[in-house]
C-alpha cells in the first residue's frame, strides 16, 4: 500500500439503451451529465477539488466535440476545472480511466473523474459524396444564374438518390446515398470490414459453432435480467428522465430479454456471412445509448476527505494485434496488465470481458486456455491461464446490455468493483476488444 | 455631496465632455441641485467653441437612473411640481437647443429622467451590457414622463414603440433599443469611449451638423399605423388594453395616451411640453401616485435590509447548493426559482414519478422563457442541469440550506428533519415552507434547533414576490440572515416574521375569506363578491376565487386550527361546515366555488354550489360596500392585533410589503394599513361595532384598533 495507490471511490453509470430506443433523444452529453451529476451527489463531492475531468466517448458529436468539457461544466464542475475527451474507440472509456490512474500515480494530481458516454442513437446520417460536392459548389456560387444551375443538378441528384435506395443493397455504398455514421465506426479503417465480420473470422478459425455462441449469448440475457431484477445493478445506476414530458423515467437496462430462448436465437439469420457464417444479431452485442463515471482519487486524499473507496487499481495494459482478429485484444492485454500487476491469472477471482460478439469471448477463453497460442502470439511457454466460466461476466454483458462504444470500458470497472465486494474477490480483471485491433485490459483490488 | 463637482466639464479639442458623478452616491440621479448645475454647466458649453458635446457617465453601471425619487415624495403641492417640472424641461430644452451636436454615450441604467435627457441629445451610442437598460418607468409611480419623453420618444421611436414603453414602464436592453432606433450604435463596453471620441470627430469632419432624429416605420403596415389614419385606432386600442388590465384603477397610463395622442407631431415644442406637464402634475398629486411611490420605498427598504436588527452582528452565509424536499408543486417552484438564480439544486422526494412532476413544473416554466427568447437554448440547457433529484439522501453533505415541502403534518415533519439533519453538516440549514405550523414546535425535530427557520413561500412560487421568514425562538440570526439573503437572490422580497397561527399573511387572510363565506350565507352571489373586490376595489381575484386556489379542504382545515389558537373571534360560516362533506376542494380538484376546464383554467361560477351547501338561489339582500368592508375590516381588525399585540412584524411598512407581494392586494392603494390610514381608524371601529351588533361577535374591533381610533392615530405615524 502507498499513498500514491489510484483508487476508485465510487462508481455511477445510465441503464443502458438499446439505441433508437428510450434513450435516442437525449444527447451524449445528457447522458453523461446525468451519471456524472449523480456520482457528485453519491460522494458528497467538493467538486473544487477535482482537477481533471477525462472522459471517454467514440462519437465525437459535432455540437460537442470536447465532451468531456461539456459534461464538467453541466454537471456543474468549476469554469477553472481542466476536462478532455479521450479516444481509444470501444474502449475510450477505459483510456479515460488509465488516463487518470497514470495523472494520480505519477503525484501529479489528485482527484480525476473519468468516464465516458455515447449516444449510438444521434450518431449522424452523413452526406453521399456527390452531395457534398454540389453543395461546395453552392456555397462558391457567386451569380444567381449559377446558382440555379446547382439547384437544378441538386434536384437530379435526388431523383438518383431514391433510385440507389431502391436499387441497392441497403448498406451498399454510392455516391448518393446517405452515408450511416454507426456503420463507418463499425467498419474497420484499415482492412475495411465490418466488425462483424471479424467474429466471423475468430468463430471459423476457433471453431465456434452457431449452437455454443447462442448458448453464451443466452446466459448473458439470463444473468442479466436476474441483475436487474434482483437490484444488484440499482446499486451503480442512476435513472434518466426524459424531457419535456418527463411522462417515462429510464431507471433500467432495456436490452437484457427476459424469457429469452435458445429456440428464438436460432432462428435469426447470420448477418455478415449469410452462407457459412453464424454471427446473428443474437450473438453479437447491440448498438447502445448511456454512460458511466468514476472517482478516482490518490489514496491519502481518500483517506484525508474521509472516504473508503470500493477498489484501487493495480494496472493496466493496452496492447495491438491485426485488425480483423480485434476480438482477440483482452488476450493481448491482459499479460501485459497481469505482468504490471506481479499477478497470475490464478489470481483473478472475477472477470468482465466485453461481450463484443459471443464467437470473441469464446475465442478469447480458448487463448487464454492455450499454451499454443502463448507460445505464438505472448512468446510466453506457458498459457495465461484459464477463465473459470463461473467468475466471468457474472451479471451479463454486452449481448445484453448493450455496448455504448465510448462508455463501456468504465462501465466494465464499475460492476467490476461493485461485485468484488459483493463477493470478497481480492482481485478482478475488466477487459474488452478495441475495433482497430487492440486490446484493453485493468486489473484492480478490492479495498476493504 | 458637492454638487459642483458632481456634473463636470472638460474639453478635448473641439470636443466638450459633460460627465456625471455624484459625488457620495452610488447613482447618478436628478434632482434640484443637480439640474441647477447642468443649467450651469449647458449655459458654459452654449458660450464654448466646442463643436461637438459628448455626455456621459464615470459611475460603474449607472448612466442616469431618474429622478430623485425622495425628492418627488418631499414634495405634496402641485404648485411645487409645476415649478420642478417646467424648470427641468426648460433645462433638457437647453441641451436641445445647443449650438453644436450632442452625443449621448451610454453604459449602464438609463432610466427615466436618463432617458428623457438623451432624447433630448442628437445622436445616441450605448455599451451592449446587460446593464445598459433604457426606458420609462414614471407609470410605475403612477405618473407619466414629465421631462418631455411622452413628447421625444414618440418622435424617435414612433408611437407605437413609444406607447409599450411608456405605458408599461419598461426598459430596454441596447441591443433593442437599438433595433427599435432609440439609439444609433451599441458597442461593446470596453470601446465605448473610443467609439464615441471617434463619432465625434467624424461628426465634427462632416461638418458638425445637428439632427433631430424623425421615426421612419418600415413596413406598409406601420406605415398606416404610423401615420395619421392609422394612430387613433393605435391609441385607443392602447386605452382598450390599459383598461382590461387594470379596470381603470391607474390613471397614468391613460393620461400618458392622452399626452402623446395631444402632442404628436406638434409644432409647438412649448405647448406640447406644458400639456405634459399639466398631465404630470394632475397624477403627481393623486393618492394612487403617492401609494405607488410609497411602494417603491418599501421595495427599496427590502433591499438595504438583512433581515437583522441593526444591533445584530451576524451576516448571512452564501448559498450555492440547496436541496428540496418533495417535489410537488412548492417544491418544483421553489427548484425554479433558484436554479434561475444560479444554485445547484438537488430534490429529494418518495419516488421518480414525483421527482419527474418536479423537474417538468421547472423545465416547464423555463420553456416559456425560451419560446418567448428571454433566454436562448443554451441558456436554457445550462438552468436545466442546475436541478438534479434522487430517492435518498445523496448530495445532502454538500448542501448549505435544504428547504422541506412535503405533506403539512408536524410529526412527518419533525421526523423527515430529523433524519435530513444526519446526512448534512452542522453548520447547514433546514427551513420549512409550512403555512400553517408552528416553526418553533417543528424546529424541536432538529438537533439544533438554532439552525431551523420558516420561509414560506407563496403560490405560485414563480409569480408571487413574497416569502415571509419565519424567526422561531431559537433559530440563529445568521440563519436569519442567510434565509433573508437566500430570497432575496431568488428574486423574492422577504419579510421577517415572528412564528404564530398563519405567520403573517395567511393571518389576515383567514378571517377575509371566512367573512365571505358568510357574506355567502347571507343571501350574496359569489359573482357580485368576487367582482366587488376585483372591478372595485383592485384585488386580482375575489375571496371565493381565491379559497378555491388556496383549496377548500386546507381553508377549513386552518381555519379549526385559528380558531383553536385565536378564539372567537374566527367563526366558521354554517355553509363552510356544509363544504366539507360537498367533496369540492377547489382548482386541484377542478371543483370549489368555481368550475374548472380540463387545463384547470377558472371558468366560471358553479351555480350548484348553492344547493350543494344547503343555500337558497342567491338575492343578492347588502351593498357591495357591506362586502367589501365586511372582509377587508377583518383584515385590518386582525392585522392591528398582529401587529401590536403578537408583534408578528415590527412595522406598518412590512405588512403592507407583504400583502401586495403575498396577496396581490393593489398596489394603487399602497397595502392594507396605508388604505386603512386612508379611511380612517375611527370610521373602520364604528363600522366593525355596528356589524358586530347585527352580523355577529367576530366582527368586533380588537383592543388594539378601538384604542388606535380613540386617540385617533394611524398605522403610519
Amino acid at each position: 500500500m502507498s499513498d500514491r495507490d489510484v483508487v476508485i471511490v465510487e462508481g455511477v453509470r445510465t441503464p443502458f439503451v438499446k439505441a433508437g430506443g428510450a434513450l435516442k433523444n437525449v444527447h451524449a452529453a445528457d447522458l453523461g451529465k446525468t451519471a456524472l451529476k449523480e456520482l457528485i451527489a453519491k460522494t458528497n463531492l467538493d467538486v473544487k477539488l477535482v482537477e481533471e475531468v477525462v472522459i471517454g466517448n467514440a462519437g465525437n458529436p459535432v455540437d460537442a466535440v470536447n465532451i468531456s468539457r461539456v459534461v464538467a461544466l453541466g454537471a456543474g464542475l468549476p469554469l477553472a476545472t481542466s476536462a478532455h475527451t479521450v479516444h481509444r474507440n470501444c474502449a475510450s472509456a477505459l483510456e479515460s480511466i488509465s488516463s487518470g490512474y497514470e495523472r494520480i500515480k505519477s503525484g501529479t494530481m489528485d482527484v480525476v473523474v473519468a468516464g465516458g458516454t455515447e449516444s449510438m442513437s444521434q450518431m449522424p446520417l452523413l452526406m453521399g459524396s456527390a452531395f457534398t460536392k454540389l453543395f461546395e459548389k453552392l456555397g462558391a456560387a457567386k451569380t444567381v444564374g449559377q446558382r440555379l444551375s446547382i439547384l437544378g443538378s441538386l434536384l437530379k441528384a435526388d431523383v438518383k438518390q431514391i433510385m440507389d435506395m431502391m436499387t441497392t443493397a441497403p448498406l451498399a455504398e454510392t455516391p448518393y446515398k446517405p452515408i450511416i455514421g454507426v456503420m463507418k465506426g463499425l467498419t474497420d479503417p484499415f482492412v475495411g470490414i465490418n466488425m462483424g465480420q471479424t467474429a466471423e473470422i475468430l468463430a471459423k478459425e476457433f471453431g465456434l459453432s452457431r449452437e455454443e455462441q447462442d448458448l453464451f449469448a443466452l446466459s448473458s440475457h439470463e444473468k442479466s435480467v436476474k441483475a436487474i431484477q434482483s437490484g444488484r445493478f440499482k446499486e451503480e445506476t442512476t435513472p434518466v428522465f426524459l424531457p419535456p414530458q418527463y411522462s417515462e423515467v429510464v431507471s433500467d437496462d432495456i436490452g437484457p430479454r427476459d424469457g429469452q430462448t435458445l429456440g428464438a436465437l436460432a432462428k435469426l439469420k447470420p448477418f455478415f456471412d449469410k452462407a457459412t457464417g453464424t454471427i446473428t444479431a443474437g450473438n453479437s452485442c447491440p448498438i447502445t445509448d448511456g454512460a458511466a463515471m468514476v472517482l478516482l482519487m490518490s489514496r491519502e486524499k481518500a483517506k484525508e476527505l474521509g472516504y473508503k473507496p470500493i477498489a484501487s487499481i493495480r494496472s493496466y495494459g493496452f496492447a495491438g494485434l491485426e485488425p480483423e482478429r480485434m476480438g482477440l485484444g483482452p488476450a493481448l492485454a491482459t499479460p501485459l496488465a497481469l505482468k504490471r500487476a506481479k499477478l497470475s491469472m490464478k489470481d483473478i477471482g472475477l472477470v468482465e470481458l466485453n461481450e463484443a460478439f459471443s464467437a470473441q469471448v469464446l475465442a478469447c477463453m480458448k487463448a487464454f486456455d492455450s499454451d499454443q497460442f502463448a507460445q505464438a502470439r505472448l512468446g510466453q511457454s506457458n498459457r495465461i491461464g484459464a477463465i473459470a466460466p463461473e467468475i466471468l461476466n457474472v451479471n451479463g454483458g454486452a449481448i445484453a446490455l448493450g455496448h455504448p462504444v465510448g462508455a463501456t470500458g468504465t462501465r466494465l470497472v464499475v460492476t467490476l468493483m461493485k461485485e468484488m465486494q459483493h463477493r470478497n474477490v481480492q482481485f478482478g480483471l475488466a477487459t474488452l476488444c478495441i475495433g482497430g485491433g487492440q486490446g484493453g485490459a485493468m486489473i484492480l483490488e478490492r479495498e476493504a | 455631496m458637492s454638487v459642483q463637482e458632481s456634473i463636470r466639464l472638460s474639453y478635448q479639442g473641439e470636443i466638450a465632455l459633460l460627465e456625471f458623478d455624484l459625488i457620495g452616491e452610488k447613482v447618478n440621479k436628478l434632482n434640484t441641485p443637480i439640474m441647477k448645475r447642468l443649467h450651469e454647466v449647458l449655459e458654459e458649453v452654449r458660450t464654448s467653441k466646442a463643436r461637438v458635446l459628448i455626455i456621459r457617465s464615470l459611475k460603474q453601471k449607472i448612466f442616469i437612473a431618474g429622478a430623485d425619487i425622495e425628492e418627488i415624495k418631499s414634495m405634496t403641492k402641485r404648485d411645487e411640481f409645476e415649478k420642478a417640472v417646467s424648470e427641468g424641461q426648460s433645462i433638457i430644452n437647453m441641451i436641445e437647443d445647443l449650438p453644436m451636436p450632442t452625443i449621448a454615450s451610454i453604459h449602464g441604467a438609463c432610466m427615466g429622467g436618463g432617458c428623457e435627457l438623451i432624447l433630448a441629445c442628437d445622436y445616441r451610442i450605448a455599451s451592449d451590457d446587460s446593464s445598459t437598460r433604457i426606458g420609462l418607468p414614471e407609470t410605475k409611480l403612477g405618473l407619466i414622463p414629465g421631462f418631455g419623453g411622452c413628447v421625444r420618444l414618440p418622435r424617435v421611436v414612433g408611437v407605437q414603440a413609444a406607447l409599450e414603453i411608456i405605458l408599461q414602464g419598461k426598459t430596454v436592453v441596447a441591443p433593442k433599443a437599438l433595433k427599435m432606433g432609440l439609439i444609433d450604435k451599441c458597442v461593446h463596453q470596453g470601446i465605448l469611449d473610443i467609439e464615441t471620441m471617434k463619432w465625434a470627430n467624424e461628426i465634427i469632419a462632416q461638418g458638425a451638423h445637428k439632427r433631430r432624429k424623425v421615426f421612419q416605420p418600415k413596413n406598409m403596415m406601420n406605415k398606416v399605423l404610423e401615420s395619421f389614419l392609422g394612430r387613433p385606432v393605435v391609441f385607443s386600442k392602447a386605452r382598450e388594453s390599459v383598461l382590461t388590465t387594470t379596470h381603470g384603477h391607474y390613471p397614468a397610463p391613460l393620461r400618458a395616451v392622452d399626452v402623446i395622442s395631444k402632442t404628436y407631431g406638434m409644432a409647438d415644442r412649448a405647448e406640447a411640453l406644458r400639456i405634459e406637464c399639466e398631465g404630470f402634475c394632475d397624477l403627481a398629486t393623486t393618492d394612487v401616485s403617492r401609494n405607488l411611490i410609497h411602494l417603491f420605498f418599501l421595495m427599496e427598504m427590502v433591499k438595504k435590509q438583512t433581515g437583522l436588527p441593526e444591533t445584530s452582528t451576524a451576516s448571512a452565509k452564501p448559498v450555492e447548493h440547496l436541496g428540496i424536499l418533495g417535489a410537488g408543486t412548492m417544491g418544483g417552484g421553489i427548484a425554479y426559482v433558484a436554479a434561475d438564480k444560479g444554485v445547484h439544486v438537488r430534490m429529494k422526494d418518495i419516488n421518480n414519478d414525483a421527482l419527474a412532476r418536479g423537474f417538468k413544473h421547472a423545465y416547464d416554466l423555463w420553456a416559456k422563457l425560451l419560446k418567448r427568447r428571454s433566454i436562448n437554448k443554451f441558456e436554457f440547457q445550462q438552468k436545466i442541469d442546475l436541478v438534479t433529484g434522487g430517492l435518498d439522501f445523496a448530495g445532502f453533505g454538500q448542501m448549505d440550506v435544504v428547504i422541506e415541502a412535503i405533506v403539512e403534518d408536524m410529526e412527518i415533519k419533525k421526523k423527515v428533519i430529523a433524519e435530513t439533519a444526519k446526512h448534512m453538516r452542522p453548520d447547514a440549514i433546514i427551513a420549512t415552507n409550512t403555512s400553517s405550523l408552528s416553526v418553533t414546535e417543528m424546529s424541536k425535530g432538529h438537533p439544533n434547533p438554532a439552525q431551523f427557520a420558516g420561509m414560506h413561500f407563496f403560490n405560485p412560487v414563480h409569480k408571487m414576490p413574497l416569502v415571509e421568514v419565519i424567526r422561531g425562538e431559537q433559530t440563529s440570526d445568521t440563519v436569519v440572515a442567510t434565509i433573508f439573503e437566500l430570497s432575496k437572490k431568488m428574486g423574492k422580497m422577504p419579510v421577517v416574521v415572528k412564528d404564530g397561527p398563519g405567520f403573517l399573511v395567511n393571518r389576515l387572510l383567514l378571517p377575509y375569506m371566512a367573512e365571505a363565506a358568510f357574506l355567502l350565507n347571507e343571501g350574496m352571489s359569489i359573482e357580485v363578491v368576487d367582482t366587488a373586490y376585483v372591478k372595485e376595489f383592485g384585488m386580482p381575484m375575489g375571496p371565493f376565487a381565491l379559497m378555491d386556489e388556496v383549496g377548500l379542504d386546507v381553508c377549513i382545515k386552518v381555519l379549526r386550527i385559528f380558531k383553536k389558537a385565536l378564539g372567537a373571534r374566527i367563526e366558521m360560516a354554517p355553509c363552510m361546515e356544509a363544504l366539507e362533506k360537498t367533496g369540492r376542494l377547489g382548482r386541484k380538484n377542478g371543483k370549489g366555488f368555481y368550475t374548472y376546464n380540463e387545463k384547470g383554467d377558472r371558468s366560471s361560477v358553479d351555480q350548484a354550489v348553492y344547493a350543494d351547501l344547503g343555500l337558497k338561489a342567491p338575492h343578492n339582500p347588502l351593498t357591495t360596500k357591506e362586502c367589501l368592508e365586511r372582509g377587508l375590516f377583518m383584515m385590518i381588525n386582525e392585522c392591528s392585533a398582529a401587529l401590536y399585540e403578537d408583534r408578528i412584524v415590527e412595522t406598518p411598512h412590512e405588512v403592507d410589503l407583504a400583502m401586495i407581494m403575498g396577496t396581490g392586494f393593489p398596489a394603487f392603494r399602497g397595502g392594507l394599513l396605508k388604505y386603512a390610514d386612508s379611511i380612517g381608524s375611527e370610521y373602520i371601529v364604528d363600522q366593525l361595532e355596528s356589524y358586530a351588533v347585527s352580523k355577529g361577535a367576530r366582527l368586533k374591533p380588537q383592543n388594539p384598533l378601538r384604542n388606535m381610533a380613540k386617540t385617533k392615530r394611524k398605522f403610519y405615524s
